[in-house]
C-alpha cells in the first residue's frame, strides 16, 4: 500500500521491470485514459489534486522509460538486482506469457477481426485500438516509419518486392502479437484481390 | 471437468456491489447454469437483501421453502430447504419471501448460517447478495472464497461499487488488526471528512503506523491477499470496456490491491427477452453476445479453481 510518490516508474504504469516498449507505450495509453478528467473511474475515488499528481507521475515514469538511456540509469539507480526484484505479478498473469496477457483477449473480442481480412486498415485499427503509435513499431521492428505507413495506407504501388513485404509484414504482426502467418495471408490475398480490380 | 472425484473443496463465490439492477441475480443464474453444464454440482443461494428473485431467472415459481425457514428454526439443517431445478446439477436455495433475511439475520444466525453453507455438498456455491453495504452483506462477500463485484458503464454503478469495496476492504483490515486504537482509527477513516486527514487507505497506514507496527504489518498482508473479481456488465462499446482496466488500475493506486478484472457483458436484448420468458440465457440463446461472454467467465472461473487445485 504505497503512496505514488513511493512507486516506482514500473508501478506507477503497472508493468513489470522487464516490460518492452510497446508494453510501456500500451500501458501509458491506458494510464491516461484512466486519469483523463473525464474518466468514471477515478472522480470518486481521488481528489483533484491527487489525480493531478498522479498525472504528472504517469507523465514522468513514461518519458524516463521510453528513453534507453535514461531507463538504463534509472534501473541502475533504483531498482535491485533483478533476482531480488520485489515486483508482484498480478494473480491474472502469473504462468501466462507476457505477450498473452488477458486484456488482449478483451480486445480481441471487441475487434472481431475475422482472420482472412488483415488489410492495411485492419492492422491499423488493431495497433490503434492497443494504444500503440507507428514510432514503437518502427522502433522494435527496425522497419522505416514510411513503408509501414504505406503498409497500412494500402498504397500498393510504393510497397516493396513481395519477398521483403513478407518479411515487413511478419515483423509487424509479431510485435501486435498477432499470428504471422495469418496476417501475411491475408494482406497478400487482400492486395493481389486490389490489383485485379 | 471431473472435480467431483478428484477433489472435494468446494469454490463459495459472492456475487455482490453496489447498486440494484447491475445484474448480479441475472449473471449468478446464468453462470450457475453453465458450471452446472460443465458437470460441477453447482448450488446457488439468494441472499438478495432488496428482493429475492433469483428463482425467476431460472423459471421456478416462488418456492415454499426459502432461508427464513432455515433462520427461523422451522428447519434444522440447510439442505432441508434446497430446492431441484430442471437443469442437472444445479439447486437453489430460495431467498426469503417475508421481510426476514439471509442478510438480515442476527450475528449468531448469521454465523450459523456461513458455517452450514460451508458446509453444504457441492463444486460451487454461488450466492447471490444483492445491492448494498449492511454489515451482513460485507461479511458474506468476506467470507467467500472469491468475491465478484458487478458494475455497469456507469457513474453511479461505479460510484457505488468503490462504496462497496471501500466498506468491505476496511471492515477486512479491522477484522485483521488487534488493538482496539487501531480498530477505532479504522472505523473513523471510514469518513473522508474525518478529524485526523486520512484520505485513503494510504494515510490510514502511516497513522496505523505510528500506534502499532504489528497491525501495521498484518495491514499490509491483507492488502496483498484481497483480490476481489470485477465484472463489467452491458458493455455498449470498446470504452465501455477499458471502463473495466481503468476500474482495476485506480483500485491498484487507491487501495493497494489487485482487482481482477473477470470480464465484461455485451449489452444484448437478448437478455432482457430471456428473463421475460424466466429461462437462463445461456439455455434460451447460448449464442448470444452476451451468453458466449457469460460463458467466456464461468470458463475462467472453473479453470482459476482446477488451477487452485492443482488439476489442469
Amino acid at each position: 500500500m504505497k503512496g505514488i510518490e513511493e512507486q516506482t516508474y514500473y508501478e506507477i504504469l503497472e508493468v513489470s521491470p522487464s516490460a518492452t516498449l510497446k508494453e510501456i507505450q500500451r500501458a501509458y495509453e491506458r494510464a491516461k485514459e484512466t486519469f483523463h478528467s473525464d474518466s468514471l473511474a477515478v472522480y470518486s475515488l481521488f481528489s483533484e489534486g491527487e489525480i493531478h499528481e498522479i498525472r504528472a507521475a504517469i507523465e514522468e515514469a513514461y518519458r524516463v522509460l521510453t528513453d534507453e538511456m535514461l531507463r538504463k540509469k534509472y534501473d541502475q539507480s533504483f531498482l535491485q538486482a533483478p533476482g531480488e526484484q520485489k515486483w508482484e505479478i498480478p494473480p491474472e498473469v502469473q504462468g501466462i506469457p507476457r505477450e498473452k496477457e488477458p486484456s488482449l483477449s478483451f480486445t480481441g473480442i471487441a475487434f472481431n477481426v475475422r482472420e482472412d481480412t488483415y488489410r492495411g486498415k485492419t492492422l491499423k485499427e488493431i495497433r490503434e485500438g492497443m494504444g500503440i503509435d507507428l514510432k514503437t513499431i518502427s522502433i522494435e521492428t527496425k522497419i522505416n516509419m514510411r513503408i509501414l505507413e504505406w503498409i497500412e495506407e494500402e498504397t500498393f504501388d510504393r510497397l516493396p518486392a513481395m519477398v521483403y513485404l513478407k518479411g515487413f509484414l511478419r515483423a509487424y504482426a509479431k510485435s501486435l502479437d498477432l499470428d504471422p502467418q495469418r496476417v501475411v495471408d491475408g494482406y497478400v490475398r487482400f492486395l493481389a484481390e486490389s490489383k485485379k480490380r | 471437468m471431473n472435480q467431483t472425484q478428484n477433489d472435494h473443496r468446494k469454490m463459495i463465490w459472492t456475487i455482490g456491489g453496489g447498486k440494484g439492477g447491475s445484474g448480479k441475480s441475472f449473471i449468478t443464474a446464468n453462470i450457475g447454469v453453465c458450471l452446472s453444464k460443465l458437470g460441477a454440482r453447482v448450488i446457488l443461494i439468494d441472499a438478495d437483501l432488496g428482493g429475492a428473485n433469483l428463482h425467476t431467472f431460472l423459471g421456478i415459481f416462488p418456492p415454499a421453502l426459502s432461508l427464513s425457514d432455515f433462520i427461523k428454526k422451522r428447519v434444522s439443517r440447510l439442505e432441508e430447504v434446497l430446492i431441484p431445478t430442471d437443469i442437472p446439477n444445479l439447486q437453489l436455495l430460495s431467498g426469503a419471501q417475508d421481510l426476514l433475511n439471509a442478510t438480515d439475520a442476527k450475528s449468531v444466525q448469521r454465523r450459523k448460517l456461513l458455517r452450514s453453507i460451508q458446509s453444504l455438498e457441492g463444486d460451487y456455491v454461488l450466492v447471490d447478495l444483492g445491492g448494498g453495504n449492511a454489515v451482513s452483506v460485507l461479511d458474506f462477500f468476506l467470507m467467500s472464497d472469491g468475491g465478484i463485484l458487478v458494475v455497469t458503464p456507469e457513474p453511479t454503478a461505479i460510484e457505488n461499487t468503490y462504496r462497496f469495496l471501500k466498506s468491505a476492504f476496511y471492515r477486512r483490515l479491522k477484522q485483521s488488526v488487534s488493538s482496539y486504537p487501531v480498530k477505532t482509527l479504522i472505523d473513523q477513516a471510514m469518513d473522508r471528512k474525518n478529524e485526523m486527514g486520512i484520505q485513503n487507505p494510504h494515510d490510514l497506514m502511516k497513522a496505523v503506523r505510528r500506534i502499532s507496527k504489528e497491525d501495521a504489518q498484518r495491514i499490509e498482508e491483507e492488502a496483498k491477499t484481497f483480490h476481489p473479481n470485477l465484472i463489467l456488465n452491458q458493455a455498449r462499446s470498446k470504452k465501455d470496456i477499458e471502463i473495466g482496466f481503468s476500474v482495476r488500475s485506480a483500485c491498484q493506486k487507491y487501495f493497494g490491491i489487485h482487482l481482477h478484472y473477470l470480464g465484461y457483458i455485451a449489452y444484448d436484448q437478448d437478455v432482457s427477452h430471456s428473463i421475460r420468458r424466466r429461462r437462463p440465457l445461456v439455455i434460451e440463446n447460448s449464442r448470444s453476445r452476451a451468453a458466449q461472454c457469460v460463458i467466456e467467465i464461468a470458463a475462467k472461473l472453473a479453470n482459476s479453481h482446477q488451477k487452485s487445485l492443482g488439476i489442469e
